[in-house]
């Protein structure tokens, strides 16, 4: 099939390919901002159990985790402007990076409003009352106890979904987006060094996952100061919690990357 | 002075107090007894609105809400003249013993950090905790975590602290530390309302006892008068159960 393997063109690759990291990293912001936006209010229907509107949540999140992400990026990309054109408005003008951020975004909403709801439950009822007694409002008691605690729950959670989002950008390409998978194949393409290119970006996306792993575990280490039981424990029984808790969140709320 | 006035409760079907009366004089420490799901605790979460009582009236220094129809203004100024510290501590577990007491003088009584923290600092040396300012309920044994929450009770400088069966969820060797601080601030003239299975305690702090059983007010008096000479047969009934074995625990 390709050319002779050449190790220095994994270099090369990885240097033209650094400037397209941008578009991949702008999909993932996007869909997230309109994720935590869009899961907010999804999850709020089952916080305050409002009848109707919290089963039409359950719907929306069991649709955007039970079907694949590329069936979703097809169906809103084509599909979404057909529906528009029945009420006449036209989005044959609107770029395709837009669509893929609305999808994204959509997408990342159903775990989102999932992790909001763990995390606010696990803020207990004790201590919002406790709150109360000292003459907090509703507001303040929100602000002050359950969210500074619920933010620390949220993280981890918020730290998976990111890193598998930014995974799934790898499939913007089938819809003609210029992002780093679709950069390597045309870069492949051009000189018959597939293998090298695609060495190349997994070496990306993974120096990228690991990053942004490191910044969320020391952001949850921070957030989570006022769970350690001592400071000699700390380092073991902080890491086997983030351990035990990551395994528990990979089950429940990490969807395991594309999966076509 | 506080004022019960035919306080009732129901949640849903099940009527949980009938109409309690009870008057607390200023600094009085009045105890209440009674038998598991006689709604005591519900009482004290009428008091301060934790629960929304069904029907009645609560007056506490002068200031009267009608439970009927309370103003959420009513609610909030009624929290702000009581504290409560609850038999699970309920202390706030992302901030330290230190910003526990402050909160409620940082954010309801609008004082500065350097003033709260001060008076904070104050009230945990008090309570006997002065060399844990800087540590999280996570790193505290269930007796500091409940003085702290007295520490932060007393910080608001309520009209009246409920206490909530404040030992029944400690182990045994740290009931002590924590009924000596309530001793300790009972003779400060602070009003107290505690519900207690302690009836060492109760007798010798409380100068007001009341026994509840069936969401009614079976019998109170003097702590002599209660447990050495009670009137009802209910009253008789439950010391007799409860304090053969120990005077201390139960
Ligand atoms: N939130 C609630 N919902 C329904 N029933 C409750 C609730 N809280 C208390 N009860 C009922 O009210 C009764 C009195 O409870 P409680 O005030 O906790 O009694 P005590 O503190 O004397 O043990 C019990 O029968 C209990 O089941
Ligand atoms: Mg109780």
């Amino acid at each position: 099939m390709g050319a002779q393997f050449d190790i220095t063109a994994v270099f090369e690759y990885f240097v033209k390919l650094l400037p397209f990291i941008k578009i991949s990293l702008l999909i993932v912001a996007g869909s997230i901002v309109v994720g935590l936006g869009v899961g907010f209010l999804v999850a709020l229907p089952r916080l305050y159990r409002i009848p109707v509107l919290q089963r039409i949540s359950q719907v929306y999140a069991s649709f955007f985790r039970g079907t694949p992400i590329l069936i979703q990026l097809f169906l809103f990309y084509y599909g979404l402007p057909e529906l528009l054109k029945t009420v006449h408005i036209d989005v044959s003008r609107v770029p395709v990076l837009y669509f893929v951020i609305l999808t994204y975004g959509l997408h990342s909403a159903a775990y989102i409003s999932e992790g909001i709801r763990a995390a606010v439950t696990t803020v207990d009822r004790g201590q919002i009352e406790a709150g109360y007694a000292v003459g907090m409002t509703g507001f303040q008691a929100f602000t002050r106890i359950v969210f500074p605690q619920a933010l620390a729950v949220a993280i981890p959670i918020l730290g998976n979904l990111i890193i598998a989002t930014l995974k799934d950008t790898s499939l913007a390409f089938t819809l003609g987006v210029m992002e780093l998978t679709a950069k390597s194949q045309s870069l492949g393409q051009l000189s018959r060094h597939f293998i090298e290119s695609y060495i190349a970006l997994a070496a990306i996306y993974f120096i990228l996952s690991f990053l942004l792993e490191k910044v969320f575990f020391a952001l949850e280490r921070r957030l989570l100061r006022h769970e350690s039981r001592s400071e000699t424990a700390e380092r073991v029984s902080l890491g086997k919690k983030w351990l035990k808790r990551r395994l528990e969140t990979k089950v429940a709320w990490t969807k395991g990357g594309t999966g076509i | 002075m506080i004022k019960l006035s035919r306080i009732s409760k129901s949640f849903g079907r099940n009527e949980v107090l009938k109409g309690i009366d009870l008057t607390v004089e200023k600094g009085e420490v009045v105890a209440i007894l009674g038998p598991s799901g006689s709604g005591k605790t519900t009482l004290l979460r009428c008091i301060n609105y934790l629960e929304k009582p069904s029907d009645g009236e609560i007056s506490i220094a002068e200031f009267t809400v009608n439970c009927r129809k309370p103003a959420k203004k009513d609610i909030h100024t009624l929290r702000q003249k009581t504290a409560m510290v609850f038999q699970q501590y309920n202390l706030f577990r992302h901030k330290t013993a230190l910003e526990n007491v402050m909160e409620g003088l940082v954010v309801v009584k609008k004082l500065t950090k350097e003033e709260a923290r001060k008076l904070s600092a104050e009230l945990l040396e008090k309570v006997g905790l002065g060399t844990k300012l800087d540590a999280y309920p996570s790193q505290l044994s269930g007796g500091q975590q409940q003085r702290v929450g007295i520490a932060r009770a007393l910080a608001l400088n309520p009209e009246v602290i409920l206490f909530d069966e404040p030992t029944s969820a400690l182990d045994p060797e740290l009931v002590g530390e924590v009924l000596a601080v309530i001793r300790k601030i009972a003779k400060e003239g602070i009003t107290m309302i505690i519900v207690t299975h302690e009836m060492g305690f109760a007798q010798d702090v409380a100068n007001h006892v009341v026994f509840m059983d069936g969401g009614v007010i079976v019998e109170e008096g003097s702590p002599k008068v209660i447990f050495q000479s009670p009137k009802e047969e209910r009253t008789k009934q439950f010391l007799a159960r409860i304090t053969p074995e120990s005077a201390y625990s139960i």
